[in-house]
């Protein structure tokens, strides 16, 4: 994203004259921590009203040029919000702290998170952070980095493309007998001040969550969502926002965790690629959510495959705390 | 940029650059800037149909999207609580002086007593084991004031007689 690296053209890494791109329409879309999830629904939308056939969705980010804590607070209120505000973590560090003095979440239970997630990342060969071996202790004993926030509650600065082919229904036979088809899609906002939001309530999650679910004829999430890929920016963030998707009741988030309803072998595994927190290109984040949904739903997870799978969610949260969703499912939408 | 372990030198350039843009604040935060340059005030906005008391001032209540005018204006005490903390332990460039913002520190949601919103800000306590959610702040006031939001440089954490 141009506004993290701090230059113009940012596309011009991808290579956009020797990629496909070459002499075609390009549309570029920045929206900051959602720039995937916005990517992957202005794909869906491009298609499915017929104005293309095919296009390829590209999200990419090269942290390190630029600075992305600097390029966030740029984007806040320059006479309310810039002088104290430290980009992304410090919020995310608030929030963990009230989500925590409410509900009597754990460090621990964070901690969990991340043990989780960074164990499954170990089955996914495109995860940045590989830490096949990481313990509770681990984590707790990390650096302090914003309290209660430790270094292994936070997800890494990466490196990182992922792309998407988007196709109608005829061009998709051509392409594949599998593939996986965009059931619903939505996009909340909810947001004058950074400080409107306390964030573990996260209301866009809930909102536009309704708003998918009801789309796809979606009930019960945890009954009929097979697979979630979240997008979690710090451990604390996948417990209180599994409670915003609707999994659980608010405060309930570290005891689906504890129960084991999120694990690899649970009723709804959430971030089998092992999420943000392993893996975070900040312009690909939120479309790797959503490419991970379409390599479950199309089964080609390999070893961090979760067995038939017929729908995921894939979710994107952006810096003006909304959020962004996507059901992609085996089956069309009739 | 810092260099990792085992990469060779890279050649660096290093300038630091003024980027002057105008941003337009509003009558209602004048209003706030000079009563708190002039009076060592502070000021936020009731909505008129719902009675929310926004503090940062806004012009429209974000519930009922009813304006508010300077008359809608009303003076706030400096005592506030905390309802989030953290202490800032990691470095980063701050777009506000091109140079590194100084770390540790200790950064808050606070509300202001009298105010049904919340507003960031720093507070004077970098060891995060001494705060707790619902700890008592008040603002600090430069002696000189210019009239932004560095004339109130940060709360401190105050005990108060129950």
């Amino acid at each position: 994203m141009d506004h993290f690296e701090g230059i113009n053209f940012s596309e011009m890494w991808c290579g956009i004259e020797s990629a496909p791109g070459y002499l075609k329409p390009v549309v570029k879309v920045a929206t900051g921590g959602t720039t995937g999830s916005s990517l992957a629904i202005c794909g869906y939308y491009n298609v499915a009203s017929g104005i293309y056939k095919n296009i390829l969705v590209i999200g990419w980010e090269k942290l390190n040029e630029g600075g992305a804590t600097t390029g966030i607070i740029t984007a806040f209120d320059p006479v309310w919000e810039r002088p104290s505000l430290a980009g992304a973590l410090g919020p995310l560090a608030l929030m963990a702290g009230m989500y925590s003095a409410k509900y009597g979440i754990t460090p621990e239970q964070a901690a969990k998170v991340t043990v989780k997630n960074r164990s499954n990342a170990a089955n996914n060969p495109f995860a940045h952070l590989q830490m096949p071996n990481i313990t509770i202790d681990y984590v707790m004993s990390s650096q302090m980095i914003s309290y209660p926030l430790r270094l292994h509650d936070v997800c890494p600065q990466s490196e990182g493309a992922c792309a998407i082919i988007y196709a109608n229904e005829e061009e998709t036979k051509k392409i594949t007998d599998n593939p996986a088809w965009v059931k619903s899609v939505a996009t909340s906002h909810y947001y004058t001040f950074g400080t409107d939001d306390k964030m573990y309530d996260l209301p866009t999650a809930t909102m536009a969550s309704k708003k998918v679910y009801k789309k796809a004829g979606i009930k019960d999430p945890i009954r009929d969502l097979d697979v979630a890929e979240i997008y979690e920016p710090t451990s604390w963030s996948e417990l209180a926002w599994t409670e915003a998707l609707g999994f659980a009741e608010p405060g309930q988030g570290g005891k689906l965790l504890d129960e084991g309803i999120t694990q690899m072998s649970g009723e709804l595994p959430v971030n089998p690629s092992g999420g943000v927190l392993s893996t975070n290109p900040i312009g690909a984040t939120a479309l790797v959510r959503v490419a991970e949904a379409a390599i479950q739903v199309m089964g080609r997870g390999e070893k961090r495959q979760i067995p038939d799978v017929e729908t995921a969610l894939a979710m994107g949260f952006g810096g003006s705390l909304w959020t962004e969703l996507l059901i992609l499912g085996k089956e069309k939408l009739r | 940029m810092s260099r990792k372990k085992g990469q060779e030198k890279i050649f660096e350039i290093k300038w630091k650059t003024d980027l002057p843009y105008r941003y337009s604040i509003g009558k209602l935060a004048v209003k706030f800037f000079e009563e708190l340059k002039k009076n060592k005030k502070i000021y936020g906005s009731k909505c008129p149909k719902c009675g929310k008391v926004n503090f940062p001032p806004r012009a429209v209540c974000a519930d009922c999207f009813v304006e508010m005018t300077l008359s809608d204006m009303v003076e706030l005490p400096p005592k506030g609580t905390l309802e989030g903390f953290t202490v800032v332990n990691y470095p980063f460039v701050d777009p506000q002086t091109g140079g590194m913002r100084p770390f540790p520190y200790g950064y808050a949601l606070l509300k202001l007593d009298g105010a049904d919103t919340y507003t960031m800000h720093f507070v004077n306590e970098t060891d995060y084991t001494k705060l707790k959610v619902g700890q008592r702040v008040e603002a600090v006031f430069k002696e000189e004031r210019e009239g932004n939001m560095g004339d109130i440089p940060y709360f401190k954490v105050i005990k108060e007689e129950e």
